[in-house]
């Protein structure tokens, strides 16, 4: 398809501007001569009407939750209410500006308030911080809380613990807080290996990031004893909460033991994901790392009847963005605990498990689970099985696509020998048996081809709106803007560029 | 519940053929009794979605009317006009729903909008690789002040102290595990101190971080100070608050910066209480191995058509762990969407445009504003469209007038900087969304 | 999957190997590193003069989808580096033994020789 440069006819305008430009006043008497452009800089001129057949077109090649099953593995792919949206965008909410005074902004600082209590309850935490913009925002954000709580005690920890199946950005987190990672290995059952966690778990350790469930999926059933590991050398207890969603209900990681907690809002709270974010990775801590959060947080007087700005003092670790939040993306939360209530938060997460496990059980006899137990909210198989068809987890992915869905997440989490070649499906609740069977049917569908007729697979997808990408060209000759493009013209061939309109 | 399809019926039908007998037997294993949450979650019952609208319609009448009230704040955050195009492209599932676009095949809607606007950014700061997405302007910068660290393997870092105040904290926070020595660059009638530049720079400096325009709306001199800072092999990282000015500014790439981050919201994004907005992050492609975060690159697929992928992926956290470039994953997307689909309606004229228009509309408040006799200048400086001004009267008094009139008062900068000729000091920004009768009308109140 | 092992050179564990003619090493990455990364886009510039332990990191090599380090089989001074390979990575792909080299190192202590592998011993460490 012609990038929006492609479409530009010089003079077209796609934009109104008022009609009194102070034409009296001369921007040299404004601005100093080396400051001044000296001329302008080149976007694209085309018509509003261009545009919005431009996107909408483009929007066409997407694939969204709307359209269809998403399992992605460790992303929570649940519905996204519609009725959020509308209340996320009422005016008063969305021309607030941030350092508008305080009286003014009573309603957003309640709801920032409001959402506090409700998470709070839902995790067993005592306060949370909802400046984070996504989950490894929190999870830096974690490890500052917790590199600052052990500096202000003149305790000189400096390794943190992290099992081999957890997320990259754990690692990355700790890294960018200066610890030095230690790699905990899994058993063979897929958890924390506790002999191991005890021989690592030491004096100069801050303590360990866990997902629980685990990035497989599997509940870590050792972690009343993990918590005893941990706690008893001194160390403190990060729970990452990319799998909230198997514990609304069941279980509360504050009640478990974890000090600090992230949420991604964007996925257990069913925000939706833009294609890569905005989301929300907010910070709950236990009470003794409150003054830790980052400042401000929302506080109520109730002398005065008024929420304000609290100033958390220079115990805080400071601030991690410019302003307070992800705004929308709290009151989206805050609507979607309230449209569910006690009994709705625990039947999604019920719900959720008995879809994985369904899947699970309809599918094992295909494709071999990683472990074989019941599963949390996702389940992890591998299509080690096919590889001597030709066939690898990339192939089964692609050949989904032709069938109109989603792929799970591959190859992730990858450690040997157990989760190799795995394929890692998610069903959140919003997902109904019916799409469970389609897609389990469609699974044992592909896991015949790949049998009877490979190359199917391994030649997939065959009618998506592009096919396999040469991602080594990409990354060997970097074309990062279309200016790069135009510099190569000669040397690039394209097929469709032209037609494509 | 309307969100969940399976019925009860459905749920038990399904738990028979996992083979257990109850959704505790199935779970048994994995969540120990103990620790299991006995009872319900203390929170209010559910509500029907009438009920939801009326209790959050509530909520937001404690807010003031902020559509109609017209901001003479800025400080980070500016309301421009956003074309209803652009709010409507958005609404689209496609773009809203998907998740990050790991698949190229289902994704090329998202890839292709990050792609033009990574050449729109391009083009405006001239700087060859730009990294779409990283949280926001102070994450940016922060992020930016560790790419110089690791480039340099030097660490120490000059910030001027006319960069966000927002910003500085975060360049703070993130850098305090690596103990640099982080030095305050001071500033002179509105603008870095160029002489205490010079004095303070030497070798062991990792990056200068300058801000244009700056936190008080200055001008800088960018060529004298890239001269400085490359004279001693430091980097120059560029911070810019308010993107539209780059309409009539020179390019930071021109004027010799190697780092460049930019707050886009001003690029289509509503002021929604302080975020999400998004920010850029740029540089040279000798550097890019050292860039956080994701980007997208141009290739082909099978059919030998144009496509476009996420690439340069080695540096990222799913691939490099703890030794990636940045831990960041999930950034602001959608909001590098809005801003294509702004800046391909405004396109060259309108950008230009507006940022002249922002530029004169600005200097007719100043001058309105000092003619009233109740403000004074206190720097003689350029600026772009924010400017100081001290009050003669009670700022407590200037905000009432405002609020009761439907503006939002301009900045107290005493909230920011402590200094003694700053007390009784407003920062006044001024956008296209303030008309000349609403500057008219603002001098009217304040002169009385 | 590919393991092809050349004879009369030295194996490290992480898959690097060593040529060693008088104090001279030549170091690079074996068929079966090369074979794992995939295709090779990019390897870390390395200055010349550099000096390095045993296992110690002499680059980084990444390919689309994987990074990992090229450690030194021993210590030394870094006295000569293929910029051919540094142009154009596919080289190691294709010739991991031959003109894939990556470094030349002035070798410190042969000593060290004795914690390398052998081309029988590295096959049966290598073997599936």
């Amino acid at each position: 398809m012609k990038l929006i440069f492609e479409k530009s006819i010089k003079d077209r305008d796609g934009y109104s501007l008022p009609g009194d430009l102070f034409k009296e006043i001369k921007i040299e008497d404004c601005l100093p001569e080396y400051a001044i452009s000296k001329k302008k800089k080149l976007l694209s001129e085309v018509s509003e009407v261009d545009v919005v057949r431009h996107f909408t077109k483009l929007s066409k090649l997407n694939y969204g939750l709307d359209d269809g099953f998403y399992p992605l593995g460790s992303c929570t792919m649940k519905y996204n209410p519609k009725i959020n949206e509308k209340l996320a965008s009422l005016n008063n909410f969305t021309y607030a500006h941030p350092l508008a005074p305080e009286e003014t902004v009573q309603g957003s600082l309640e709801i920032i308030y409001d959402l506090n209590k409700l998470l709070c309850e839902i995790t067993a935490m005592d306060e949370y911080t909802m400046a984070p913009a996504a989950g490894a925002h929190g999870e830096l954000t974690g490890n500052l809380i917790m590199r600052k709580y052990f500096v202000d005690r003149g305790d000189k920890r400096h390794k943190m613990l992290i099992p081999d199946s957890a997320h990259g950005t754990n690692p990355a987190s700790a890294a960018m807080a200066d610890f030095q990672v230690v790699e905990v290995k899994s058993n063979e059952r897929g958890t924390v290996d506790l002999t191991e966690l005890a021989r690592l778990m030491d004096k100069d350790t801050v303590g360990l990031m866990l997902t629980n469930p685990n990035t497989v999926g599997l509940y870590d059933e050792g972690i009343k004893n993990i918590e005893k590991i941990v706690h008893h050398k001194g160390g403190l207890l990060y729970y990452d909460g990319a799998n909230l969603n198997a514990s609304l209900g069941i279980i509360r990681p504050g009640d478990a033991g974890f000090d600090v907690v992230h949420l991604n809002l964007h996925k257990t709270f069913s925000t939706p994901h833009g294609g890569g974010g905005p989301g929300a990775g907010v910070i709950g801590v236990k009470k003794d790392l409150i003054p830790y959060l980052p400042t401000p947080i929302v506080a109520f007087d109730s002398t005065h009847k008024k929420y304000y700005l609290l100033d958390l003092g220079s115990k805080s670790i400071g601030m991690v963005r410019a302003f307070w939040s992800n705004f929308p993306v709290l009151i989206k939360t805050y609507v979607w605990i309230l449209s569910m209530g006690p009994d709705g938060l625990y039947n999604a997460s019920e719900t959720s498990i008995i879809n994985a496990n369904y899947v699970l059980a309809k599918l094992k006899k295909y494709y071999k689970p990683a472990y074989d137990r019941y599963c949390g909210h996702e389940c992890t198989v591998t299509g080690k099985e096919y590889k001597k068809y030709g066939v690898k987890t990339l192939d089964i992915a692609k050949r989904l696509m032709d069938y109109g869905m989603h792929p799970p997440t591959i190859y992730f989490p990858h450690f040997e020998p157990y989760a190799e070649e795995t394929i890692m499906v998610e069903p959140p609740e919003s997902e109904s048996k019916e799409m469970l069977d389609k897609f389990i049917e469609i699974m044992i569908k592909i896991s015949n081809e790949a049998k009877t007729n490979p190359e199917l697979l391994t030649t997939a997808p065959h009618n998506t709106p592009i096919r396999r990408t040469n991602d080594l060209v990409a990354a060997k000759r970097p074309i990062l803007t279309y200016d790069d493009e135009l510099k190569l013209k000669d040397e690039l061939k394209y097929k469709d560029k032209n037609i494509d309109f | 519940m309307r969100y969940i399809p399976n019925t009860e019926e459905q749920k038990k039908e399904m738990l028979k053929e996992i083979g257990v007998s109850s959704f505790d037997d199935l779970i048994k294993e994995g969540v120990p009794q103990s620790i299991r949450l006995k009872g319900k979650l203390n929170i209010p019952e559910a509500r029907s979605e009438t009920e939801l609208e009326e209790k959050i319609y509530n909520i937001a009448q404690k807010n003031s009317n902020f559509y109609l009230m017209k901001p003479l704040i800025g400080a980070g955050a500016y309301r421009h006009y956003i074309p209803e195009a652009e709010k409507f492209l958005l609404q689209r599932e496609e773009f809203w729903t998907c998740y990050t676009p790991y698949q190229p095949e289902l994704s090329q809607g998202t890839l292709q909008s990050i792609f033009e606007y990574q050449s729109y950014i391009s083009r405006l700061i001239k700087m060859e690789a730009v990294i779409p997405s990283i949280y926001d302007g102070a994450s940016a910068t922060a992020e930016a002040a560790l790419m110089s660290l690791r480039l340099t393997h030097k660490n120490k870092i000059m910030v001027s102290n006319l960069v966000h105040p927002h910003y500085r904290e975060t360049v703070k926070t993130y850098l305090a595990p690596h103990e640099p020595e982080i030095i305050e660059l001071p500033y002179k009638n509105g603008l870095v101190d160029l002489e205490k530049l010079k004095i303070l720079i030497n070798e062991d400096v990792a990056s200068v971080i300058i801000q244009n325009p700056n936190f008080f709306g200055g001008i800088e001199k960018l060529a004298e100070i890239s001269e400085i800072v490359h004279s001693k092999d430091a980097l120059l990282i560029m911070v810019i608050a308010e993107s539209i000015s780059l309409g009539v500014l020179k390019a930071p790439g021109d004027i010799g910066a190697d780092i460049v981050t930019g707050n886009a919201q001003s690029f289509g994004m509503d002021l929604n209480y302080g975020g999400p907005y998004n920010a850029y992050l740029a540089t040279k492609k000798e550097y890019i191995r050292q860039l956080p975060g994701r980007i997208i690159g141009e290739t082909t697929d099978v059919d030998g058509k144009r496509v476009f992928v996420m690439t340069l992926r080695a540096r990222e956290q799913d691939i490099r762990r703890e030794r990636a470039t940045s831990n960041i994953c999930t950034n602001h997307n959608l909001n590098v969407i809005a801003a294509d689909i702004f800046l391909s309606l405004i396109g060259t004229k309108g950008l230009y445009q507006i940022s002249l228009l922002n530029t004169k509309s600005a200097h007719y408040l100043e001058n309105l504003l000092l003619k009233s006799k109740k403000f004074e200048k206190i720097f003689d400086y350029p600026f772009y469209n924010e400017f100081l001004l001290k009050s003669k009267e009670d700022i407590a008094t200037i905000n009432k007038k405002l609020l009761e009139n439907n503006f939002v008062p301009p900045l107290k900068i005493c909230e920011f900087y402590k200094e003694e000729n700053l007390k009784n000091v407003l920062l006044f920004a001024v956008t296209e969304v303030l008309s000349r009768d609403n500057l008219n009308k603002v001098a009217k109140i304040l002169s009385e | 999957m590919t393991n092809k092992v050349i004879k009369n050179l030295y194996y490290t564990k992480s898959d690097e190997w060593l040529k060693v003619e008088d104090d001279m090493g030549t170091v690079g990455i074996t068929d079966y590193a090369q074979d794992q990364l995939g295709d090779i886009v990019y390897l870390e510039k390395i200055k010349k003069g550099k000096k390095l332990k045993q296992g110690e990191a002499l680059t980084t090599i990444e390919s689309v989808k994987a990074v990992s380090d090229v450690n030194t089989p021993v210590s030394g001074e870094v006295i000569e580096v293929n910029e051919k390979v540094m142009e154009d990575t596919s080289i190691i792909n294709k010739e991991p033994y031959g003109e894939g080299w990556i470094a030349k190192i002035n070798i410190d202590n042969k000593d060290e020789l004795k914690k390398l592998m052998n081309n029988q011993e590295y096959s049966e460490y290598r073997k599936e």
